[in-house]
This record gives structure tokens, C-alpha cells and sequence, in this order.
């Protein structure tokens, strides 16, 4: 069998999924004399022309990481679903927005003026002119699935080693999962912690540096917001194991759906002070109030996955 | 066309025990309330999924009413308890993503307040109406501006991109 092609393209991203494979260790051997490399900027010096004289259809898998969100994003999205056989959403940011979705709380406008000025106009070219200017921003972040059709997921920020590992085993045997296949477990991430849980109630959220976690419990236990409960399993537990709480990288398992809906869930039922009934209403409150940065707690991954900006809340 | 009034819609999850009894009794002693609510039977309101209130939101509804049990009611005990913290986050949640709270409502209707269920669904209506329009505006508040749309009703939404 003729080497598998792929390509690797980065929209709106950290560079920190195009690094990532370097973490499966020796097996980078295996995965890089196994497969031709086509496109890959972070890697080689190949330019968009020579993407666009590629055949249609002419690279087996095409690897995309980061958000989409500039119009350029946009345009080579689509030219590389055009010359691949397979996408796979590559990271947090293809697959759910990620934390660049979370500029999705801000207009693109503002989004500019703060990172460079009220007055940045005076001196750049606007974005989106002809010329050197930089090409113009989206309305808002979107998932890679938004834009284009995708096969595969390899979720994480970046993805853990174990999925990649998994990803590239099936790509080089020929031995692929169905197409919609997220290369992570269904189970939630709770089922590899190694933590104890004892389901105490949360008398007050604590962030993760005002203390010093006790290693063998469950974080929440603690009363950390760890998204264990509605995150899918593959990455061993990495963050809880080392005391960080897990923030939801991987995405939700199907069953949760919507990570902060079910990690609202999960919360509701833990936060308890004393005997429930109504003389407690107020204490509950309290507690619950102290949950601070509720966005970008419970959606630091997928905000734009949910909320679409500008997209309307349907048909009226 | 051009002079129509926005009708709002409300998503309303009830309880089969108490809300949508009361709602019930609303209908067979013929107490008459505003179209406006679109009612779905749940067996307890600690059955609705935070997610399913964000989904109806986001499918086209300009607001949430959930119906549960008064406290103490709740016939499996605390659904209604749980529901009531659900609500606490997800509108502290709403809030943070520039969404006006006011948009989920959680309420008590025992299966004898016909004429109760028939009085909060009228003024919620009300309520929503004088919010205006949900179109999945969202984004953190000083960027959302007020406009004026046809029949005089005023919008609030996300100032378009540059």
C-alpha cells in the first residue's frame, strides 16, 4: 500500500496542536517514515499554490487545528476539504471553537481596537483591503464543522498523546472507525481519575490556587469546579492527576451534550447546605454565588460551539 | 405586515404533579391566558437539563418558563430543590454571556392554582414581551445597543462586526 498523504494546516491557532504528535515519543518514527507529508507550514515551506495544483480529492487525510476566524481561515478550509479525502478537526479549537470562541463574547470590532489601539486605524491597512493588509475578520469564531464537512475528531488542547496515537494507528493500518468517529472515550473522564470520590456536598467553590489539594480525593469533593463529570475520558486524567481540575478540552460525551448544561447539572446537585428545604434557599445562594467566571469556567472550550454569534436564535 | 407586534414565545417545561395539573385546571374551568406558552410535560421539573434551556433558546424561543411543585411538594421529595439551584446557575451563567436573566423563569403552581398558573403565565407574557425579540444575541453588554424595529418595538443587539 502506496504511504498515506497528509497535509497539516493551522487556522487561528496557539502552534501548540502542530507541535503535539512530537508527544506519542519514539512512535514519531513509526508515524513519520509511515506517511508522506504534503502541506504542513509549520513544518515546511509550502505555499498555498502549490495546495491549489494539487488533483481534488488528492490527499488522503488533511490534519486542521486552530479557530476559524478571519475570512482567509475560511478560504482554505474549503480549498483543503476540496483536495482531501478525509478532515479530521485537530484540537479543542476545530473541534468546539475552543478558547479563541471565547472572543465570541466581543464584537470582531472591539476584538481589533483592544488589541491594538482605538486609533490603529491612523497606521494600518484595513483588514480585508487589497495589499498587504491582513485579511478580514469573521463576525464570530464557528467550529470547523460549521464551515466544512469533517470525518474525524482528535479532540484536546492539545490532543493528549494516547488519541493521537490512536488516530495515526488507524490511518497507517488502514484500519479506520466509522466517519463522525471521535477519537476519545464515551465514558466521562471521572472513570480514569485514579481520585476518590465520597460525593460531599459543596459548601464553598474554591479556585484552583487558593489551595492545596488534597492528592488522593476528587476535586469537586474540594470544592474545585473540575469538569470530569461531563468530559470525555482518553487523556488519563492528565490535569486531576497533577491536582490542576480538569476544564473540559476534550468535549463533551454525548450524553452531557452541552458541557456547561451538564456541568450545571452536576453542580446543582452538589451544592447543598444542610437538610434542603427552604430555609436553606438563601445559604444555597450564597454558595452558588461564589462560582465566579461562569463562562469561561464552564464553556473555556466551546462557546462558539453553542452560542453562534450573529447567527440568530432561529427561524422567526 | 410592516405594523405587526412581536408575539412572544415562551418554552414552558411543567411538572406533571403540580404545574401542568394547575394548567389543567386552568383549561377545565375555562380561566382563559395568552397563547404565548408552548407547554410540555415533564415528570418533574428536576427533569429539565439545564442543556434543553439553552437549546430552546437557541432554536427560537424568546424565553423559559419552568413549573415545579411549592416547596416541600415536590412529589420525589427535592426535584424542585435542585431545579431552583439549576436555575440560580444558568441565569447567572446567561447573565455573564449578556443574556437578560429574566428569560428563564422558574415558578410554583400547586395542582389546584388554576387561576394562578393562569395569572403567571399572563404577566411572564408580559414580561418577555417588553424584552423584546430573542435572536441569539449575546456578548458582553455595553456592546449590545437598542434598536428600533418595525411596529415601534425596541431590540437589543449585537452591534455588527466591523
Amino acid at each position: 500500500m502506496a504511504k498515506p498523504r497528509i497535509a497539516m494546516y493551522w487556522t487561528g491557532g496557539c502552534g501548540g496542536c502542530d507541535v503535539s504528535p512530537l508527544e506519542v515519543g519514539e512512535a514519531i518514527v513509526d508515524v513519520l517514515s509511515g506517511v508522506e507529508i504534503v502541506f504542513w507550514p509549520a513544518l515546511m515551506d509550502a505555499k498555498r499554490a502549490h495546495v491549489e495544483a494539487l488533483p481534488a480529492g488528492s490527499i488522503d487525510a488533511v490534519l486542521i487545528n486552530g479557530a476559524l476566524r478571519t475570512e482567509e481561515n475560511m478560504e482554505m478550509v474549503r480549498l483543503l476539504r476540496e483536495k482531501a479525502k478525509l478532515i479530521v478537526a485537530y484540537g479543542a479549537c476545530a473541534h468546539l471553537g475552543g478558547i479563541i470562541g471565547l472572543g465570541n463574547l466581543h464584537s470582531a470590532q472591539s476584538l481589533v481596537d483592544t488589541a491594538l489601539g482605538e486609533d490603529w486605524q491612523a497606521s494600518a491597512p484595513v483588514p480585508g483591503a487589497n495589499g498587504d493588509a491582513p485579511p478580514a475578520l469573521t463576525a464570530g469564531v464557528v467550529p470547523l464543522s460549521d464551515a466544512i464537512t469533517v470525518d474525524y475528531v482528535v479532540p484536546g488542547c492539545p490532543p493528549p498523546a494516547q488519541l493521537i496515537g490512536q488516530f495515526f494507528r488507524g490511518l497507517l493500518e488502514g484500519y479506520m472507525p466509522d466517519v463522525g468517529h471521535v477519537f476519545a472515550e464515551e465514558k466521562a473522564l471521572c472513570d480514569q481519575c485514579p481520585r476518590e470520590k465520597e460525593d460531599r456536598p459543596i459548601e464553598r467553590f474554591v479556585r484552583p490556587h487558593e489551595i492545596e489539594p488534597d492528592p488522593d480525593k476528587c476535586l469537586l469533593d474540594q470544592g474545585v469546579v473540575c469538569m470530569g463529570p461531563v468530559t470525555r475520558g482518553g487523556c488519563e486524567a492528565a490535569c486531576p492527576k497533577l491536582g490542576m481540575p480538569c476544564t473540559g478540552c476534550v468535549g463533551p460525551t454525548r450524553k452531557a451534550g452541552d458541557l456547561a448544561g451538564g456541568m450545571i447539572s452536576a453542580l446543582a446537585s452538589l451544592v447543598r447546605a444542610g437538610e434542603e428545604g427552604e430555609d436553606v434557599f438563601a445559604q444555597e445562594d450564597e454558595i452558588l454565588d461564589g462560582l465566579v467566571d461562569t463562562v469561561g469556567t464552564l464553556y473555556k472550550y466551546a462557546l462558539a460551539g453553542t452560542w453562534k454569534r450573529g447567527s440568530g436564535g432561529g427561524g422567526k | 405586515m410592516a405594523e405587526q407586534k412581536h408575539e412572544p414565545k415562551i418554552a414552558a417545561f411543567l411538572c406533571r404533579w403540580c404545574a401542568y395539573a394547575g394548567a389543567d385546571l386552568a383549561g377545565t374551568n375555562r380561566v382563559t391566558y395568552p397563547p404565548n406558552m408552548i407547554p410540555i410535560r415533564v415528570p418533574c421539573s428536576g427533569r429539565v437539563e439545564p442543556s434543553w434551556v439553552i437549546e430552546a433558546l437557541r432554536e427560537g424561543a424568546d424565553a423559559v418558563l419552568i413549573g415545579g411543585c411549592h416547596p416541600g411538594d415536590c412529589h420525589y421529595v427535592s426535584g424542585n430543590y435542585k431545579t431552583r439551584r439549576r436555575v440560580a446557575l444558568l441565569q447567572k451563567v446567561l447573565e455573564e454571556l449578556g443574556v437578560e436573566p429574566a428569560r428563564l423563569k422558574l415558578t410554583w403552581v400547586s395542582a389546584s392554582e388554576g387561576m394562578r398558573f393562569a395569572q403567571v403565565v399572563r404577566d411572564y407574557v408580559e414580561e418577555v414581551r417588553s424584552l423584546g425579540p430573542y435572536r441569539g444575541q449575546f456578548g458582553a453588554p455595553q456592546e449590545l445597543h437598542e434598536v428600533e424595529e418595525n411596529g415601534g418595538q425596541v431590540v437589543r443587539e449585537a452591534v455588527s462586526h466591523g
